[in-house]
């Protein structure tokens, strides 16, 4: 059975909400919370770094975790071809550990911001997205005080190009984010953030009306693509 | 506020010597109003406190009631009134804090947050500031610690200008099989984990009972810095010590410090225990005096078996957390206290703990004769200017500025979510179709016009909106805001606030099971702030999949109202805004219409017969109609005519009175005589008063006239005007 | 009439606690072994520019807009001047 690890720095809050998404679809693949510190590189089949915030979100949102050992043990792991999934506070850890480009600043508002967004998924590719369509619109709601994306266009463009954009519909930009960039793949999709909660928008219940539950593909994918390949 | 010549006289008798300065700070924290309620302990006992579902009643950090067996859900609320007003950031941010600490003491997983939040009115500077700096501190605090905050109650009223009232509440979840109970033998040790000790916050509890100087920055020890990261180390921390069973029991430092707790523990296990304060790990060079009071945040005491100090140590190490073991229990009754060897306190824990209760004069001040004025031939206003008024009256307005600052939906739990249900309504477990719902009420201007009904009328619309989404209320925990118990005019509005709670709690059955008192609620010229009641509320859901929001879903559905409607204007929301009136009787408290009528609603929702529900509170029928359509962004056309109202001759009496008891609820479309027979089996008064229409407008058809507001234009306001106002 | 800048830094008080900069010591430098740092206070600083005739002047009205304003909290906060200079960009 493949399994997930699901890190666990200090801060970090969204943890067992990505265990339970995964229990929450059915799935049968063996997600578990670790502590960052006993990150084993070995053990795992692919990597979560959940929303919270890691270290008070001090300094910057992600900036210390950013610069842990543990950090240094996912870089490799990438290297090795594990896929890995920055959801939130993940995402900004991934952004700040120069795992992915471009940067999340405070909210254009000035505000921390929770509520429900449309987004669409464009070029899907990668073990995260392997069942995604592109045009698929993924409903999902975001929480954050840190969340607008900002890159120079030579690198947008770059992005554009070679890499999957989840995009905040016209008028759901919640926080100011430059080309409503609300998440990226690295080129060949392996690592994966976005600023919305995939975990918070699996199976019908915690929907509101009117908004479709965008989050399980991304659970489904990966277990769809560790066990089949992608 | 320090002890008086007669306190001390009695610390003498008690040590039978001189105290030493060490004894007397611990009895100033440990007999503070505060900590001791002393004040209010008497009346206090007034509240019912049990039920079959009530596993720990009040006198713990926090109690545990049944929801589902072998589920337990633990309500707790706080006050943090004071330290909000001097520094509105970390007053309201440690508020949360402390509310959450006191719900790990039981073992209980902390699943959600409430606010319950009084202010001044949005537009004047100072109030914006506090406004502005308590909603940061919540939603800095709340969302870094990880613990949703899904419902709540605002409140503006220029009384709350200088003086915030700042109430926050946290609802913990146990297995029973989990909650620690608690056992403290002799020989077990005192342990004290988190933040280590400053000079912050000292005496904390004994500046929180006196009221508000004029001159702030004196009180610069009782300010505390808040620190979420820790408070997050200590929910993680917590929860995997109690898992793995290897605590005996669990106390939060919070008001009064070390020597609140370790007292506090002390006389509930008749022992007594021997502390070396040289040991606690500190932030910076303490005297004994200040270590046995300092009330520095985000910290607690762990009481461990000797034997599992090993691994409890090895966890603390896994998260980092600071800690120290500070000492252990025995059986001596005594509090002995030593520093560098020295003995610093000597004290017998059970006096300490338990000052006597006294006995305060209370008298009605002549003010309280507003609330017995009649309201008398109010000139005619138009209804849709009445109607827009209110919409953008701040205690109406959505509150959606506050509660998008909060995350709301970490946990994955939040069903019914801020701003769509007269109350959150929350899964217990990922795959559970079980929940809980949760609200949190008051009204200041009913309790500041007649105490004793205003804050039986905050339990019944507690209770009314747990019923309107569908769950079945369990319990309620209270706090009562008041001004000076030592001014006989101020006392008896506490005093009429407790038996109003008391009775009406008797009367719908459901328990109180824990409050929170909290006086000297006064600004710096002694007018007390409204004296207010605020009452949190817990209820079960059998389906989360069933529970109900308040937006109207589809055209063409019938709707109804439930209750009775009488001319009940006096104290309302609509005499306040429109006229500029404070005054009159407010609407009566009516139990058993609450009853039959709540029955009657869980009974639509059983029979699937119903989309949706909301309680008719401030602004009335009017309102509460215009609030479903907006929400829904669905039009709704009623006819007045059709409501059942009791000696009303004016529209404005049918549209705007605050009448007790009564819901609206959109029926499924061809349910509608299905409901009405129902209601007539059941002998409820149940009229359908009209229809959700394609049309986007507002539309009341009365004798000759015809109220018609644009959908549009009512949603502007009701979205943006808290906003706009707040500048 | 002239232009100034008037850079003005916010701290917590001297005896108050500063987790963030807690946190930053010892989560991030001391880990990463810059050991020699002792301690680390964080703030927020604001540059404000301003017309006046003098940086007197300049000064003592920028001090009271942020005191009446409550750009900082008395009770919890410091302001601190950090410079002072006419702004010849313009």
């Amino acid at each position: 059975m493949p399994r997930i690890a699901v890190i666990k720095f200090p801060g970090t809050n969204c943890d067992e909400d990505v265990v339970n998404a995964f229990k929450r679809i059915g799935s049968s693949v063996e997600a578990k919370v670790v502590w960052y510190k006993e990150f084993n590189e070995k053990d795992w089949d692919a990597i979560i770094i959940p929303g919270g915030f890691s270290y008070g979100d001090w300094l910057r949102a992600g900036a210390i975790a950013a610069r842990t050992h543990t950090m240094e043990k996912i870089r490799r792991s990438v290297e090795k071809g594990i896929p890995v999934l920055g959801i939130c506070n993940g995402f900004q850890i991934l952004v700040e550990a120069g795992l992915l480009p471009g940067a999340l600043l405070p909210n254009e508002h000035g505000k921390f911001v929770c509520r429900w967004t449309r987004t669409v998924i464009e070029n899907p590719k990668g073990p995260w997205l392997t069942l995604a369509s592109s045009g698929e619109e993924l409903d999902m709601p975001v929480a954050h005080g840190e969340g607008r994306f900002y890159i120079d266009y030579e690198s947008y463009s770059l992005l554009e190009k070679e890499s999957s954009i989840l995009r905040y519909m016209k008028g759901y930009n919640p926080n100011g984010s430059i080309y409503d960039v609300a998440g990226i793949t690295s080129r060949d999709g392996l690592v994966f953030g976005l600023m919305p909660h995939p975990e918070r928008a699996v199976g019908r219940e915690l929907v509101p009306r009117g908004f479709n539950p965008g989050g399980e593909v991304v659970f489904r994918s990966i277990e769809f693509s560790l066990k089949k390949g992608w | 506020m320090p002890l008086t010549p007669e306190e001390i006289q009695e610390i003498r008798e008690i040590l039978k010597r001189e105290p030493t300065l060490e004894e007397l700070a611990m009895f100033e924290a440990q007999w503070s109003e505060h900590c001791s309620y002393k004040s209010s302990k008497r009346l206090l006992k007034l509240l019912p406190t049990t039920s079959k579902r009530v596993v720990i009643g009040p006198g713990r950090d926090a109690p545990a009631v049944e929801a589902f067996p072998g589920i337990l859900v633990v309500p707790k609320i706080e006050s943090h009134n004071h330290p909000s007003a001097v520094d509105p950031y970390n007053g309201a941010a440690t508020g949360i804090g402390g509310v959450v600490r006191d719900i790990l003491t039981l073992g209980a997983k902390p699943i959600a947050l409430l606010d319950l939040l009084y202010f001044g009115e949005p537009g004047e500077p100072h109030s914006s500031w506090i406004i502005r700096g308590v909603v940061k501190g919540i939603s800095d605090y709340g969302n870094r610690i990880g613990i949703p905050t899904v419902a709540g109650d605002v409140w503006f009223d220029k009384s709350f200008t200088k003086q915030p009232l700042v109430n926050v509440g946290c609802i913990g979840l146990a297995r029973s099989s989990e909650l620690l109970e608690g056992v403290v033998k002799p020989g077990d040790l005192v342990v004290i984990i988190g933040n280590p000790t400053g000079r912050d916050g000292l005496l904390g509890s004994s500046f929180a009972s006196k009221p508000l100087a004029e001159d702030t920055d004196s009180d610069i020890g009782a300010v505390q810095i808040a620190d979420p990261l820790t408070e997050k180390l200590l929910i993680d921390v917590i929860g995997e010590l109690v898992k793995s069973k290897l605590v005996n029991y669990i106390k939060d430092l919070g008001g009064g410090g070390l020597t609140t707790a370790i007292s506090e523990v002390a006389t509930e296990f008749n022992l007594g225990v021997e502390l070396e304060l040289d040991k606690l790990h500190l932030r910076l060079d303490l005297t004994p005096l200040e270590i046995l009071v300092s009330e520095s945040q985000e910290r607690m005491m762990l009481i461990i078996d000797p034997r599992n100090l090993g691994e409890v140590e090895k966890i603390l190490a896994k998260y980092e957390l600071p800690y120290s073991v500070i000492g252990a229990f025995n059986t001596t009754g005594r509090i002995t206290a030593r520093f560098k060897g020295r003995v610093v306190a000597d004290v017998p824990a059970r006096e300490l703990a338990k000052p006597r209760s006294m006995r305060r004069p209370s008298k009605p001040p002549l003010e309280a004769l507003r609330g017995l004025t009649p309201i008398n031939d109010l000139p005619r206003v138009d209804p849709v200017d009445a109607l827009l008024k209110l919409i953008s009256s701040p205690n109406v307005a959505s509150k959606k500025w506050i509660y998008e600052q909060y995350d709301h939906e970490v946990g994955a739990r939040t069903v019914i979510k801020p701003g769509f249900g007269d109350a959150a309504v929350l899964k217990i477990d990922a795959t559970d179709p079980r929940g809980i719902a949760v609200k949190g009420d008051a009204n200041p201007r009913y309790t500041s016009l007649d105490p004793f009904n205003g804050a039986a009328n905050s339990v019944a619309e507690c209770y009314r909106n747990i019923i309107a989404v569908g769950a079945q209320p369990i319990a309620i925990v209270d706090e009562l805001n008041a001004g000076n118990p030592e001014k006989p005019e101020h006392y008896w509005y506490f005093e009429m606030m407790l038996k109003g709670i008391a009775w009406m709690a008797d009367e719908l059955g459901i328990p109180v099971v824990g409050g929170k008192v909290s006086f000297y609620n006064e600004d710096h010229m002694g007018r007390q702030v409204k004296p207010t009641t605020t009452i949190i509320g817990v209820g079960v859901v059998e389906d989360v999949s069933k529970a109900l929001t308040m937006e109207f879903k589809h055209y063409g559905s019938p709707v109804m109202v439930i209750g009775v409607t009488y001319t009940e204007i006096g104290g309302s929301e609509y005499l306040y805004r429109v006229f500029g009136l404070e005054t009159g009787e407010i609407p009566r408290p009516r139990p058993s219409s609450e009853i039959r009528n709540a029955k009657y609603l869980i009974e639509l929702v059983k029979r699937d017969l119903i989309l949706s529900a909301h309680d008719i509170s401030i602004g009335g029928l009017g309102v509460a109609l215009a609030e479903m359509s907006v929400l829904g962004g669905i039009g709704v056309e009623v006819d007045l005519n059709s409501v059942l109202c009791r000696g009303c001759e004016r529209e404005d009496e049918i549209l705007f009175s605050e009448t007790q008891a009564r819901y609206i609820v959109e029926l499924k479309p061809d349910k509608a005589q299905i409901a009405l027979k129902l209601a007539e089996k059941m002998d409820i008064d149940a009229r359908i008063i009209g229809y959700t229409i394609k049309e986007p407008v507002v539309r009341f058809r009365a004798h000759q006239s015809l109220i018609e507001v644009p959908l549009d234009k009512l949603s502007q306001l009701y979205y943006n005007a808290f906003e706009e106002q707040l500048g | 009439m002239p232009l100034f800048k008037v850079g003005v830094v916010v701290t917590y008080k001297r005896e108050l606690r500063d987790p963030e900069g807690e946190t930053i010591r010892r989560d991030l430098l001391l880990k990463t072994g810059y050991d020699r740092v002792a301690s680390v206070r964080t703030g927020k600083y604001f540059e404000f520019y301003v017309n006046t005739n003098s940086p007197e002047e300049a000064l003592s009205y920028i001090k009271e807009m942020c005191s009446k304003l409550r750009i900082f909290n008395p009770i919890v906060h410091v302001l601190e001047v950090v410079n002072i200079a006419e702004d010849s960009s313009n």
